[in-house]
Parts: C-alpha cells; structure tokens; sequence
C-alpha cells in the first residue's frame, strides 16, 4: 500500500486553477520531489498535503485514510507530518534546543527524552555545540539545519520541503544538497520536496514530478526524466535540449537532411504522422570533415551560425541545410569551429526522444 | 483499513476548533460598532415613547435658531482652530525639520508636553491665565498699564479657538514635519541651482511637496476641533454661546432627549466621514508617495542671525500651549487660593491629598479611571489582534476581511460623543442593558481606541511570518498553541507599546465617558468636568496634574518599549 | 483644618469616640435604637444633595458619622438637575445608588412622588420643626424640609465699598455692574430657578433682558458665585447665604446684602427612595437632619435651623429682621421649567 496518495486532487481559487487533477502515490520511505516553474501548483500541491489548504476537488490519503477531501480536512497538526519552510521559520524568541524539542514537546514526551533526542539529532545535523544559542546568532546554512533537525526529531509520517534551499546561496546549497540526501538515506522518512531547482531535484530525489501550469507533466527517476522526457515541457525544463520535427513515411522518419529507422525511435504508442523528436545537445557530435560512409557514421553537413565559450565547454548554433531552427551542441573545449565554418555533424540516433 | 467515521465524528475532528474565537471577535466587532451606529440612526427616527417612525426629532433638533447657531458655531470654530493650528505648527515643523535653529529638543519636548495635556485641562489653565477679571494676564496687564479691566476674554469664541489650536497644533507639527523630513536637499538644491532663492525655494519647491500632508493635518484638526467636548463646555458656556457638542450634551438634560440627539449628531457624523474620505484621497495621491520615495541627502538650512527669531516663536507657540498653562495649573494645585497668588502661606497639599485619599468619590474615581482604560485597552487590543489575524491569515474571504478591517477602523471617524450617544442608545435597555454599569464606559472605551489598537496589531501581525505558525501546527501543536508560544511572544513588545497607546488616551477620555458614567462609575475627567459646576479650579488642577501624572508615567515607560517618537507617530498616524 | 494631623491622630481618638458612642447610644430612644441597629446591617449609604456645598456636605456627613458609628455616610454634591439626572439614570440602568435624595429645585419631589419612586415614612423627629417650615412638608410623608437657606446679593467687599453695594435686586441691573456680575443657571440650580422665578414674578421678564446688557457670568451651581467673587473674576452676585459666608469665615473679602425688596428663603426638602439600597440608614439620615447635632452644623455653615430651640451662629442676623419672600409652591413647580427656556432664549446657553 503506498504511504500517501494524492487522487485527482484540484485546487481552484475562483476562476484560477492552481492545481488541476493531479495524481501521485509515494510509496513509504520514497523522496519525490514536485518540480517546476514558479506558479506551476507544486506549493499549493505541498500545503495541500500539510493541510493548510483543502482541495477543491479529489482526496489526499495517508496511510489509506483519507486525509483531505473538498468538505473537510484534517487539520496539519493531527496529521503526524512535518515541513521545512523556505523562510526556515525558526522560531526567534525559542533557542535552537527549544526550537528542536517543541514538536517532542507538543507531542507529551518527557523531559529527559526531549533532551536526548534533542541532542541526539543536533550531533547528526553537526549543531550539538549550538544547543543554547538563539536563531539570530545562526548563519543561513546553520537555521537550515536546525529547521532540518526539528522536522526530522519528531519521526514524522510524511516530511515536506519547501524550497528549503533557495535562500542559501550557491556553494552552500550544492552542500546542503547532499546533507538532505544523506539524511534521508539514514533515516528514511516518506518526504515531498517542493523545488524549482532542476539540479536540486535530480540530487535528492528518487523520483521526480514536474508540474506545468497546475498539471502534472512527467514522474520518473531523475535519469529517466532526462533522458526520456514524454513531454515538450519536461524535455525543455529539464536542462537543455533541440527539438526536430520530422515526418513518418513507410518505415523510415525523415528530418531535415537526415532520416533514422522507425524502430529506432523511442515511442511509447503508435507513432503519429507528424513527428516531434528531442535531442540533447550533448548528444550532437562536430566534425571538421566528413568522417565518410566507411567510418560507419552518419553525418550530415551544417555550418556554425553562432558560438559561445562559457569555459567548461562550447556552446554553437548550427543550421542545418533547409531547416530555419539552428540545434545546439556542446563540445569539449578542445573542439574549436570558427562562425561560417561548414561542418559536419553527426546525430546520436539512440538518444532520439519522440515527444508527445 | 479501519472503520470509516461517522460523517458527524470527521466534520468534528476536522474542524479547526479556533474557528469559535473569531467567530466571538467578529460578533463582538459587530456589537461595539455595528450595533450602536445602527441604534443611533434608528433612534434619530423614533419616537421616543412609542417606537414609531417620525420625522419629529429632527424638526426638533433643527426647528430653533439655537440650535442651528450651535452647528455654525461650530464649523466657525473648526475653520478658525484648524487655521490658526497652521499658524502655530507649520513654522515650528519647518524649524525643527529644516533648519539649524538651536534649541530643537526643547522645542520637541514642549511639544510633547502638549500633547500629553488633557485640552479640557488646557481650558482650565487658560480660564486661569485668561479669565476676564482674574485672569493672571489680564491682572498683569491692569497691574503694567493702570487699564482699568483686562483685554483678554478666554470666555469667549476667539478664547475657545485659542485654546482649541494650542491642543491640536502637534498633529499638524507631526503630519508636516515627518512630510518635510522626506523631502531630500536635492530637490532644493536643484530649484537654488536655477537661481530661486531660499524663501522662494521653500515657498515654491517645499511647500507644495509637504502640501498634502497639510490638508490631512487640516482636515484632521478640523475635525477634532469639531468633535471636542470638554474645552467648550468650560468655556462657551460661560461665555454663553453653543457648539453642536455641548448643544448634544444638553439634549441629554432631563428628560434625557435621545431621539433629537441622534438627530442632530448626523451632521457631526456625515461631516466626519466625508472629510475623512477627503484625507484619505488627499494623502493617496501620487506625488505625495513620490516624496515618500528616495530621501536623498539632508542638510539644515542656515538661518544665520534669525534662527534666533525662529527659536523665539516657537518658544511663544510653546508657551501659550506649555508652560503658562501647566505653570498656572501647578499654582492652584497646590494652592489654598488660586487668586492668592504665589506666595508659602498659600501652598498646600490638600488638593491632592483630598483628592487621592479623602474623598471616596474622586479616591474611587481615581481607581476606576486605572481600571476602566486598563480593561478597555486590553479588549480593545484582544479584538484589534483577532481581526488582524482573521484578516491576515486570511481565514475569512477578502472582501469579508476588508470589511473587517473596515468596521475596526471606523470609530476612528466617529466624534467620541456621537459613539457615546450610539452606546447610550443601544445599551440602556434589554437585552443588553450596561448601562450604569463599568461595562459600557469600558466597552465604549475600547471602541473609541479600537483604531489605534488595530493599526499597532495589524502592523505586529505583519512583521510576523506566518510560516512561523504553520510550523508550529505541522509538528502538531494547534492554532492556540501557535499563538501562545509564538506569536504572543514575539508581539509582546509591541503589544505592550499598544496598550500604552490606547490606555493614556483611555484615562483622559471625557466626551464619550461624560455621557455613559454614573456616580458608582466615575472617572476623573468627568469628576474633573463635574467639579467645574462649583468653580473650584484648585481641585479641577488637582485632578488635572494627577492625570497628567498617570499619562507621564506610562509615557516614560512607552519610551523604554519603542523610543521617543512613539506617542506622536502613532497616534498621530 | 489639616487633615494630615487629623489622620495621625485617629487611631488615638477612636477609643474616646467609641466611648462617647456607647455613651450617647445609651441614652438612644427605642425607634432610634432600632433604626440605627437596621442601618448598621446597610453598613453605609449614598445621598445626592444639591443642599448644601461640597465642604457642608461633607461636614453634615462627618457629624452623622460620629453620631452613629458604623454607619457610613457617602454623598455626591452637585446641581440640583444634575443629581435628578443621575438619579433618573440610575432608574433606568436599574442600579440604585441613592438611598436620600437632597434638591433644591422642590418640583422634582412631586414629580417623583407621583411615580411611586419614594418611600413614605414619618420621622419620629418630624416635631422639632420651626412651625413655620412644616407647611413646606409633604402632607402624607413623602418628603420633608431639611434645609431652609436665603439666597441674596453678595459681594466682594476688597473691590465694592459697602456704601456701593446694590441694595436691591433691580440694583443688579446698574450699568456700573456691567461685566461684573456673577449667577447660576436655572437649569442646574434649584437655588437659581427659584430665584429667577421670583425675580419674573416681582419685575417680569425685562428683569432679565436688562440683566443680559450687564453680561453677567452664568455659572451652573449658585455657589459658583462664590468662587467667581473671591477669584475677583466678579464683584457682586446673586449668591447663597451659607456658602458665602462659610467663605468669609475663612478670610475671603465677601459680604452679603439682605435686599430690601427681600432675600429669598430656599426651603428644600429630603426623601428617601423607594429603591433605596440603604432605606434604614436613609430614614435615620433623614431623623439625623431633623435633630439638633445636624441642625448646629448647618447654622455653623450659615444656613438657618429647621429645628426650633438652636441658637443662630454668632453675629448671624436675626430672622425676624430680615425681609423674606418666597413664591408659593405652585408658582415654583410651574414656574421653574418656563423660566428654564426663557432663560436660555434671552441669554443663550
């Protein structure tokens, strides 16, 4: 049975749809992160889950009670879980110790155990030595961690996140980052986490829903959803990408200047007549000549409209012979084109993606 | 999968069981302000004995030439005030804010102490420094001239305009000054640049950027000028003309003519409203915010030799609202005969000892004026705090909570006589008959004050995250729980700035109270009105520096809170 | 008197009162014993008065509370409508406060009467009473005559020679007083509606046109006159006896005038009310105003006795030698509510 189960959940505030049909089971123990734009749905969806807000239509369960329904809802503080805010919310007036224990405290535990777990947690979040101290005396990344404790103390049935990195800033982010995955892998909570970080998402989570527009678009492991985006959406929000439309005729489908096998095209279904493929730019490889039929390549000349050097790698623009749209490639830095240069460029047929 | 709940057993352990305390928060809402404004229009088309529909009360109420000289009276005496309130407080503001005139702490100070006394208090200062005959001034000038009667006449409409303005100038010094304070040199500098001089630059630039914080100020005296009780009472009276105050007081003579007063208050109420509406457009307007906009750099503008002449007219403005009055006052507090003079035979304490200790009925009035602005400051701050949340939180709808906020705000535009007239008319009779008791002038207290209490706990709702709460709710605890471990902890401070707030003007309050108290319910500013009957202003500034007394003490300890503009900023704002 | 000296040694003559106490309750006749034991269980009552001012009033109490221990006196001095107001709002809020109620405006007494708002009682001291006074009782117990006062000319004699002094009311009306005379309002003061319902009797309404030119101050209490005397804010007054002279007693420079065209006598009666929170003490209160040790406190305070056989304070003019005149009852009780309006039409306020 999964642990918490959102059915064709809806949230509309007057005419705004904010969250439209959405469906997600999480099985116990799974982290799966709601990724998308800002305004996609993904924080209603998550206080939705909490509880502050009632859905407008559909049920969330847990554990197989229903939890949430348009008529009524239980309230977030019988609902065993927890959240980790963007703002942290700390509470100032209360010390880091106090902070962490409140929800053991709330919850009737005795003294001397508040204080064990307590200080239990502040070693595992590295804070032991900061018990006493007050909110404001923290550093970002230490609140973030005090927040992370006080959630993680009370064993919660569900543990909820959201965007609890974006205040960090960027090197203490890709850190904590790791922090959230570890302490998942050591404790294993059932966990939503809200972000609109595409790399944030693909470091802690075991699956990933990208949300557009209140809709779920994709939920997959992070390297499926990579690698196989089922839509135009999903394949250009997470990283970069080309898209190429092509058309079906017999058993081939045929491209701009190129064409591949029918079989060779990922697709779930029935493949239509008009086809719309996604291919990473990583997947595009330059050539200054033609390695030639013999090489066993297929590659088809183009010629480089614009490039960038952002150090790590290039960034072109190539066009293709008769085609409006240039692709992106990225090549190693050691692989130099001059703007106008002709070229040729071979596609990774493998990583032909057939978007819905 | 366990048994499902009766649908009854989920509703209940759904429900959000808070839900019952903003529901009380909004019915008491709606009996503090709805109610009485209600009763108070539904009275004015009553008659009196058998409950029918008539128009009679107000053929009574507008039928006789007094009564219409009393409201011409007052739109004289307002348009007169609020002028002669510019005169006084817009070159002090713009000596304060602008310039390098010494002496800029005295100044503040004094302007404080204004605020601080009671103007009612003020009017007995001035009947002593003023009185035709006896007046120290008048004595001063037949002693220095050998004329054989005094020029001035306190008992009079230019005495009562005097004494008007002396106590509302400060919010015109406030609204101008905080204005000027946000007008960079910049600006200045570039009128200067293109060859204007500094008189012309401060005419033509400053003045018109300061300009709409002049008209709310004006607006604002205008109307306090209007809605005043006390200083007309000591003064027109004797002086015999009438303003719409004390012509409503009168209405309430036995047989009490409630019907008619609620009559004629409605132009005190629709004039209120509407220059309210006024200011409140005024002050929206565009180039106002843009002033709010970059202060930019700030420099005193050197007076050279007349800062000197600068300090010397605010010092006069100071000394007619200030130090003569409380100089006054203090003498016959502690005399056995004002008309005696200074002099040690002529000092004693008794006033004061009378009044504190001797006399049950101003000893009573003492602990009762504690109590009743102490409870009313907390209810006041209780409901101001529930509706602030209920609106912040949006746990109503918006447009239910812009009404809300709405009806919280509204007694601020309501002359504290017309609301007591409102209380009297829906709270004498069952089902809700209060009156005689503390409850209504409690009750009535807290709603006069509620806007004040609410604009502190809306601003203290807002600097609060609410995802601190929503924390403490999804490690368990409730809505209450929230408040109590979080919110009311980091609001304490401001709370009790707030409650400071609304408990000094709460002790002084006479034009709503002088119609709700009875004898078992008196407090010192209707003692202090009562006691004017007899003539005796020894005890009148007795009861006077006490209450000055008890506002000094809570001011000092509002300083410690929020710092030394709390007073004029927030009240004022 | 310096009431710090005084509190000091309370704890020192409290034995002596008591014994003093104990002595005169013994010599008590039956009905008093009885009362006063009833009105000790009250503890204490309230009286509204418009009788007397503040110190008199407070003087009468200080003397029941020494006559009868235990039983505390509170009272609340002020104009006469402004005590039937309160008095009336206390009916309507249904709390009652006043167990004796004190006017001087005597048309407030059949007012109440009518409505059943007083309890009838006959005093067991009802006959000590100057005979002349108990015409003014009510005729079936509802109400008596506690005080009689006169209401006169006064003045400032630092500012006003003797000599130039008004003898007569018309004398007010002098030019030369003009901004220098001080009376109260008939819509407060029962004092004051009684004296100008005289006044329209005697000389007709132009008394009072003409009193306008002269630009009197209007108080509300009549014994606001006083204070406006000694604070030479005026010179000469329409002003009460009693608090007058009680003023002069202290070193003030006041004189009276007995006015040749007569002084007014004030007779004001006392009841206690039928709601009365304390209805025994309020009755003992009422046998206290007709006994001796009230009747020396007022005559010390300058009003006149109600009771026969009380020696006028020294110096105090006799009253054969004064002219008294008083409106008749009817004249009063109709008078009063006409003058009212009258009043505020010629003077404004």
């Amino acid at each position: 049975m999964s642990k918490l189960v959102l059915r064709n959940v809806s949230r509309t505030f007057g005419s705004f749809s904010a969250v439209e049909d959405f469906n997600l089971a999480l099985e116990e123990g799974e982290l799966v992160s709601l990724l998308g734009p800002s305004g996609c749905g993904k924080t209603t969806t998550l206080r939705m889950i909490a509880g502050f807000m009632a859905p407008t239509a559909g049920t969330i369960e847990l554990d197989g009670e229903v939890i949430s329904s348009p008529g009524s809802s239980l309230p977030p503080e019988k609902r065993q879980m927890s959240m980790i805010f963007q703002s942290y919310a700390i509470w100032p007036n209360m010390t880091v110790a106090e902070n962490v224990g409140f929800g053991l405290t709330v919850r009737k535990l005795k003294g001397d155990e508040v204080r064990s777990r307590v200080d239990e947690i502040l070693e595992v979040v590295q804070l032991g030595a900061l018990r006493d101290r007050y909110p404001a005396e923290l550093s970002g990344g230490q609140q973030q961690r005090v927040a992370l404790a006080r959630s993680i103390v009370v064993k919660p049935s569900v543990l909820l996140l959201d965007e609890p990195l974006s205040n960090l800033d960027a090197n203490l982010r890709e850190e904590m980052r790791f922090e959230i995955r570890r302490l998942h892998d050591e404790f294993r909570i059932t966990t939503v986490y809200v972000t609109h970080d595409q790399a944030e998402a693909m470091v802690t989570s075991d699956r990933i829903a990208v949300m557009n527009r209140g809709r779920v678009e994709q939920v997959d492991a992070p390297y499926a959803l990579y690698g196989r985006p089922k839509t135009r959406f999903v394949a250009g929000f997470i990283g970069r990408t080309n898209f190429i439309e092509g058309k079906a005729n017999g058993d081939e489908v045929h491209f701009g200047g190129f064409s591949v096998s029918r079989q060779s095209l990922h697709s779930e279904g029935a493949l239509p007549q008009d086809v719309l493929v996604s291919i990473r730019p990583q997947s595009i490889h330059m050539f200054k000549q033609d390695p030639g039929a013999g090489s066993g390549r297929r590659c088809v000349q183009a010629s480089v409209q614009r490039r960038a050097y952002v150090g790590e790698y290039w960034d072109y623009h190539v066009t293709l012979p008769g085609t409006a749209q240039p692709l992106r490639v990225t090549a190693r830095p050691q692989e130099v084109f001059q703007v106008n240069e002709p070229v040729w460029i071979e596609i990774d047929t493998t990583q032909l993606t057939v978007i819905a | 999968m366990a048994a499902a709940p009766s649908a009854f057993g989920q509703w209940w352990r759904n429900l959000d069981k808070s839900a019952w305390v903003w529901v009380l928060a909004i019915v008491v809402l709606v009996l503090l302000v709805v109610n009485p404004l209600l009763r108070l229009l539904i009275v004015s088309f009553q008659q009196p004995d058998t409950g029918a529909y008539t128009l009679a009360n107000y053929a009574a109420a507008y039928g006789r030439s007094r009564y219409v000289d009393a409201l011409v009276n007052s739109l004289i005496l307002g348009v007169s005030a609020a002028s002669l309130c510019l005169v006084f407080g817009l070159p002090l503001a713009w000596a304060v804010s602008r310039t390098d005139m010494p002496g800029k702490n005295l100044v503040w100070i004094s302007i404080l102490g204004t605020f601080i006394i009671p103007p009612y208090l003020g009017a007995v200062g001035w009947i002593l420094l003023a009185g035709p005959n006896a007046g120290w001034l008048n004595r001063l000038v037949v002693e220095l001239t050998g004329m054989e009667k005094g020029p001035f006449n306190i008992y009079s409409m230019t005495g009562l305009v005097l004494v008007t303005a002396c106590y509302s100038f400060p919010y015109v010094f406030v609204f101008t000054k905080s204005a000027l304070d946000l007008v960079s040199s910049e600006m200045e500098d570039a009128a200067n640049i293109l060859g204007s001089g500094q008189l012309r630059t401060t005419l033509s630039i400053t003045l018109p950027l300061v300009l709409p914080a002049i008209l709310a100020a004006y607006i604002l005296v205008f109307l306090e000028a209007i809605a005043l009780f006390g200083s007309p009472a000591l003064l027109a009276l004797p002086g015999r003309f009438h303003v719409v105050t004390t012509q409503l007081w009168q209405f309430f003579e036995y047989p009490p003519k409630v019907g008619v007063a609620a009559a004629y208050s409605m132009p005190l109420l629709c004039i209120t409203v509407f220059l309210f509406w006024l200011q409140r457009r005024v002050t929206r307007r565009k180039g106002y915010v843009s002033l709010t906009g970059k202060g930019g750099e700030r420099r005193p503008i050197a007076l050279g030799g007349w800062k000197w002449a600068m300090l010397g007219y605010c010092l006069a403005v100071c000394t007619l609202s200030f130090f003569m009055p409380m100089v006054v006052t203090c003498q016959a507090a502690f005399a056995k005969a004002w008309g005696r003079g200074f002099s040690l035979d002529n000092l004693t304490l008794d006033n004061l000892y009378f009044t504190l200790f001797e006399n049950t009925l101003t000893r009573n009035a003492t602990l009762n004026t504690f109590t009743y602005a102490g409870s009313a400051a907390l209810i006041a701050i209780a409901l101001a705090l529930c509706v602030a949340y209920i609106v912040n939180r949006q746990l109503v709808g918006r447009h239910a909570g812009d009404l809300l906020s709405f009806l919280t705000m509204a007694p601020f535009v309501i002359p504290g006589i017309v609301l007591a007239i409102g209380f009297y008319a829906a709270y004498t009779r069952p089902p809700l008959a209060l009156y005689g008791s503390a409850w209504i002038l409690i009750l009535a207290f807290a709603t006069r004050f509620l806007p004040i209490a609410y604009a502190n706990s809306n601003a203290a709702i807002r600097s609060i995250n609410p995802e601190l709460e929503d924390a403490v709710r999804i490690l368990g605890g409730t809505r209450f729980t929230a408040i109590r471990r979080v919110v009311a902890p980091l609001l304490n401070r401001s709370l009790a700035g707030a409650f400071i707030l609304v408990f000094i003007p709460g002790t002084r309050e006479l034009s709503s109270a002088i119609f709700l108290s009875s004898i078992n319910t008196q407090v010192l500013s209707v003692l202090l009105f009562d006691k004017s009957d007899e003539g005796n202003f020894e005890m009148l500034a007795a009861i006077g520096l006490i209450m000055v007394f008890i506002t000094v003490v809570f001011i000092l300890i509002g300083f410690r809170l929020m710092g030394r503009d709390f007073m004029l900023r927030r009240t004022a704002a | 008197m310096n009431r710090y000296a005084n509190g000091c040694c309370v704890a020192l003559l409290g034995a002596a009162l008591s014994l003093a106490a104990a002595c005169a309750y013994a010599q008590m006749p039956a009905w008093e014993k009885e009362l006063y034991e009833a009105a000790k269980k009250e503890k204490q009552f309230t009286v509204y008065s418009a009788h007397y001012n503040t110190e008199g009033m407070a003087n009468l109490c200080a003397a029941f509370d020494k006559k009868y221990p235990g039983v505390k006196c509170n009272f609340v001095r002020t104009t006469a409508q402004v005590a039937f107001q309160r008095l009336q709002q206390d009916l309507q809020a249904n709390t009652a406060v006043a167990s004796v109620f004190s006017s001087t405006d005597v048309s407030h007494y059949p007012d109440l009467k009518k409505r059943g708002l007083l309890l009838q009682y006959r005093p067991n001291n009802l006959g000590k009473m100057v005979d002349s006074l108990k015409q003014y009782n009510d005729a079936e117990n509802f109400y008596w005559v506690t005080s009689a006062a006169l209401m006169l000319i006064t003045y400032n004699n630092a500012l006003v020679a003797e000599k130039d002094a008004p003898k007569n009311w018309p004398d007010l009306l002098d030019p030369r007083w003009k901004g220098k005379v001080s009376i109260g309002h008939p819509a407060f003061s029962g004092y004051v509606g009684t004296w100008v319902v005289l006044m329209r009797k005697l000389y007709g309404w132009q008394y009072f046109d003409k009193l306008e030119k002269n630009q009197p101050q209007i108080g509300r209490s009549v014994n606001d006159t006083v204070t406006m005397l000694n604070a030479k804010e005026r010179w000469v007054a329409a002003g009460p006896e009693g608090t007058t002279l009680q003023s002069r007693d202290k070193g003030n420079p006041l004189s009276v005038v007995y006015p040749t065209d007569g002084s007014l006598l004030m007779v004001s009666p006392s009841s206690v009310q039928k709601n009365a929170p304390a209805p025994n003490a309020g009755k003992l209160f009422i046998e206290f105003l007709l006994d001796k040790e009230a009747a020396e406190v007022q005559v010390r305070d300058h009003a006149m006795s109600v009771i026969k056989g009380i020696k006028p304070a020294p110096g105090a003019k006799p009253v054969e030698e004064i002219k008294l005149v008083r409106p008749t009852e009817e004249e009063i009780t109709k008078g009063i509510p006409e003058v009212k309006e009258q009043f505020r039409n010629t003077f404004g306020v």
